[in-house]
């Protein structure tokens, strides 16, 4: 590896990290603006309805009376450490409870997004190679149509018409409850099944996974089949591509073989903030799918009006969408050596 | 700009679908505010099929026919009279967290580009942590603390809309800085206020029109989807992602009642998405005009 290439890991690293402190920091204004003194502010980290005693005690507990420069440093710690505080209603630590929930996300959220960059590259594909014609229209019609619904909806076609309708799949749950679940080895309940060899309780995972996947690339790979198609249609003008043809490869190996292997390069960027459409998408479509994982939980805490919970959710959503870019960052400056020159 | 957007079929359907949202808006929103104040709550569904509140349980469930188009819910209320009196507040949060988007982004964006250096440098990196979230999960967090009311809604969404519209301004900023009439205006002594606000912000509308077309959609989906998590409602007033929330529970005997409020919401999308590509068209000259 070049010495340049370290560099712009290193840049991109000390980026990524200063883009986490303010992210808290603007979190933890926003908890000032809202909750002005120390007692309110130990409300937050209680819920409503605490005793006068109680409150107290937290505050002092938090070090809420001190004054904000310590508070602040108390409070990037506090997170840096994992600790987002202790849910009101569960009584345990809600970096447990996200522990618990998100890696269910996440089993839907990575194939979602694999599934997202599959169907936005093919589709861009067959878009941009079928300029203005009626496969064209019809390729940006559906991605018109599934990127303008909002998440429930798709979700709840998706549930009525193929779990309820066709009964292919199970409309709602994640696992079957009848099945006694595996050992808890990994966070990952789809992992654990794995390990243990507790197949028909992998296989019923699998099986309650597949709408709320599908549900969430149908919401996100629009974006990707948009740029896809634009990028391509730049690239099929370019010099390499008229010299392929030229070469005599027929059209089907110099669109999908040279245009969109070079044009798919510039989407590694795209990818994180497809993980990010994916997680927003994912905390409404488990809602409609009744899936227990973040979107549950959030729901949960919405009703209970738990601060502590929303606040932990925010800033792991944060922090894992800041790991999803730098990594598409490095990935993008390897892969393509002059965003590294430019820089 | 106009006549480009009629000729054009696609276009002209999302136009069609847009002014007539923004035009019931505007009629039954004062219908609206004017049964309220005036204690007249018969003003509210004046042009309504039925009354959108009324309560008959007789009529639970109703399929959607000739009498309720689009059917009935579990308390036997016309579901299309509901979602055409939910209209109207979809309209006023769109507009509000627009414009506030656009004046927030606007003063930060021009700042940021014009200063340069360390003022730059800060305001872009706050922006990029906003940017860094999804919008849905940071309204989230502002408006529970606040008991997620309807106000509390649009103040979220205002409070995280807007770096988009910081980035455009400044990139628009940078573009524009050096150029002969901003040179010709610092000479004839232009004060900054106005050099910001004539010179800079207002020769920028024009660009950033196709993307507010689209962004009204944005707006619009966001806030649907916090109302389907139940946030920013106000009971009894019905909301279109609450009573699709509400409607899951109906499914599949009832699909109606979920399914229809679903549907207006990406209509009202769709149109805002047509309009917007096709100005982003025009105003990139593939289209002329």
């Amino acid at each position: 590896m070049s010495i340049n290439i370290i560099f712009f890991i290193i840049r991109r690293i000390i980026n990524a990290f200063v883009t986490l402190l303010l992210l808290i920091i603007i979190v933890f204004i926003m908890i000032h603006v809202i909750a002005p003194n120390p007692l309110a502010l130990a409300r937050l980290y209680t819920g409503p309805h605490a005793t006068y005693s109680e409150l107290e005690q937290v505050a002092k507990e938090y070090g809420l009376d001190k004054p904000l420069y310590v508070q602040i440093v108390n409070y990037i710690i506090n997170v840096l450490h994992g600790n987002f505080g202790i849910d009101p209603v569960y009584k345990v630590p809600v970096i447990d409870l996200i522990g618990k929930y998100l890696p269910r996300t996440l089993e839907l959220v990575i194939p979602a997004t694999i599934l997202s960059v599959i169907i936005g590259l093919v589709t861009g594909a067959i878009a941009a190679s079928n300029r203005n014609n009626p496969i064209d229209y019809l390729v940006r019609g559906v991605y018109l149509v599934t990127w303008a619904s909002p998440p429930f909806f798709v979700a709840t076609i998706l549930q009525l018409v193929i779990a309820y309708y066709l009964r292919l799949l199970p409309p709602t749950g994640t696992v079957n409850p009848t099945l006694s679940p595996p050992k808890s080895i990994t966070p990952f309940p789809l992992v654990n099944a794995m390990i243990t060899g507790n197949w028909p309780y992998f296989f019923s995972l699998l099986h309650h996974m597949v709408l709320p996947t599908v549900a969430i690339a149908l919401v996100t790979f629009g974006i990707i089949t948009r740029i896809a198609r634009a990028s391509m249609l730049d690239y099929m003008e370019s010099d390499f591509a008229r010299l392929s043809f030229m070469k005599g490869l027929s059209r089907r190996r110099v669109v999908y073989g040279v245009v969109l292997r070079n044009a798919s390069i510039p989407l590694v960027t795209l990818i994180a903030l497809l993980f990010g459409y994916s997680v927003a998408g994912a905390v409404v479509i488990e809602d409609v799918f009744q899936y227990h994982g973040m979107g549950y939980f959030i729901t949960q805490a919405i009703e209970g009006l738990d601060y502590t919970s929303i606040l932990g959710t925010t800033l792991i959503v944060g922090i894992s969408i800041i790991i999803a870019n730098l990594i598409a960052d490095i990935l993008y400056g390897i892969l393509d050596p002059r965003v590294r020159i430019i820089e | 700009m106009l006549k480009a957007l009629i000729r054009d079929k696609a276009g002209l359907f999302g136009l069609i679908i847009v002014l007539a949202f923004l035009i019931w808006s505007l009629i039954q929103g004062i219908l609206e505010i004017l049964s309220v104040n005036l204690r007249k709550p018969y003003l509210g569904y004046l042009l309504l099929p039925h009354n959108p509140f009324k309560y008959d349980l007789s009529l639970a469930f109703h399929p959607p026919s000739q009498q309720f188009l689009l059917g009935t819910n579990a308390e036997g209320e016309d579901i299309l009279s509901r979602i055409l009196y939910a209209l109207p507040r979809d309209a006023f949060v769109a507009l509000i967290v627009v414009f506030s988007a656009i004046i927030i982004g606007g003063i930060l964006g021009i700042l940021s580009g014009y200063l340069g250096g360390i003022v730059d440098e800060v305001i872009m990196r706050i922006t990029d942590a906003f940017l860094s979230l999804p919008a849905l999960i940071l309204v989230i967090a502002i408006t529970v603390p606040l008991k997620a009311t309807f106000f509390a809604t649009i103040l979220g969404l205002a409070v995280v809309w807007w770096p988009t519209y910081a980035r455009f301004y400044r990139a628009q900023t940078l573009r524009i800085k050096n150029m002969d009439y901003i040179s010709a205006a610092k000479l004839s002594e232009v004060s900054k206020l106005q050099l910001f606000y004539r010179y800079i912000f207002l020769n920028s509308i024009d660009p950033i029109l196709a993307y507010v077309a689209l962004d009204f959609g944005n707006v619009i989906l966001t806030y649907s989807t916090l109302a389907f998590l139940g946030i920013g409602i106000t009971p009894p007033i019905p909301e279109l992602g609450e009573m699709a929330a509400n409607g899951l529970s109906g499914l599949p005997q009832y699909w109606w009642w979920a399914v229809f409020p679903g549907l207006t919401i990406l209509i009202i999308v769709i149109g805002f998405v047509l309009v917007g590509d096709r100005l982003q068209d025009i105003i990139a000259g593939r289209i002329t005009y």
